[in-house]
């Protein structure tokens, strides 16, 4: 990994369209602003893993067949049961 | 000349349709136009970048989010409105043009769905990473949201206690 040390207004750039600049720093935070295009969306790393687990498990989850599923949610919904 | 006519029209429906093996519906021809291209993929599954949606029946809110790279994966969507009516995204207008529309009312929001299993009364929405969609212009791209305010566990239907 490239370590840089930067101070309070620098930035460094990431390939030809992606700027990360220091904002600010305070104590143990760092404040930072990213510039970069609509290919490169930018995430806090934590949030997108959680959404990326989620998805996996989602996909694991997904049953062969709906009729469980939307039969459970029209008991739910409409008091009525599914036929099938 | 009807026999012309036909035989000119024949190959380019052909052509439209593109046959697709998937896992749960066994081979399955869908028009071409209707495949939803996702440059940045699902989170997770970043070489998956083309899907068609499948409703899952009629009276059902569900439908298959069924990708065309791999027959086996699929993922459960509904519409996000159903499961939280007063659901509100911020999207961007770089959002707006960088899905190929005009306004942001062109947009529809989908949350994919976890059903446990032999659990289906606990299914719960992903409200925190929506999928984005043009339908008119088939492109769609799942975003990230604000988790003070979101979760990819969302349960849609009330706890049995």
């Amino acid at each position: 990994m490239l370590v840089l040390t930067r101070r309070k207004g620098e930035s460094i750039i990431i390939g030809d369209d992606i700027r990360v600049y220091v904002v600010d720093v305070k104590g143990k935070q760092v404040r930072l602003g990213i510039e970069a295009p609509p290919h490169a969306p930018v995430h806090r790393e934590e949030v997108y893993r959680i959404i990326q687990l989620e998805n996996q498990y989602a996909a694991r989850e997904a049953p062969l067949d709906l009729n469980q599923a939307s039969s459970v949610w029209k008991e739910e919904k409409e008091g009525g049961k599914d036929e099938n | 000349m009807k026999t012309e006519t036909n035989l000119k029209f024949r190959p380019v429906d052909e052509e439209q349709k593109i046959k697709l093996k998937t896992t749960r519906f066994g081979e399955i021809e869908v028009p071409r136009e209707n495949v939803i291209h996702m440059p940045g993929g699902v989170l997770g599954f970043p070489g998956y970048k083309d899907y068609i949606l499948v409703p899952h029946k009629e009276n059902s809110p569900f439908l298959w989010y069924q990708s065309l790279d791999d027959p086996a994966l699929a993922f459960v969507v509904i519409n996000a409105l159903i499961v939280k009516p007063d659901y509100d995204v911020p999207i961007s207008s770089a959002l707006v043009e960088g899905l190929s529309a005009g306004r942001i009312e062109e947009l529809e929001l989908l949350a994919i769905v976890t059903i446990p299993k032999d659990r289906p009364q606990d299914m719960t929405a992903n409200l925190l990473g929506p999928i984005v969609i043009n339908p008119a212009k088939r492109l769609a791209k799942q975003i990230v949201l604000d988790p003070e305010r979101y979760s990819t566990k969302t349960l849609i239907l009330p706890q049995k206690k």
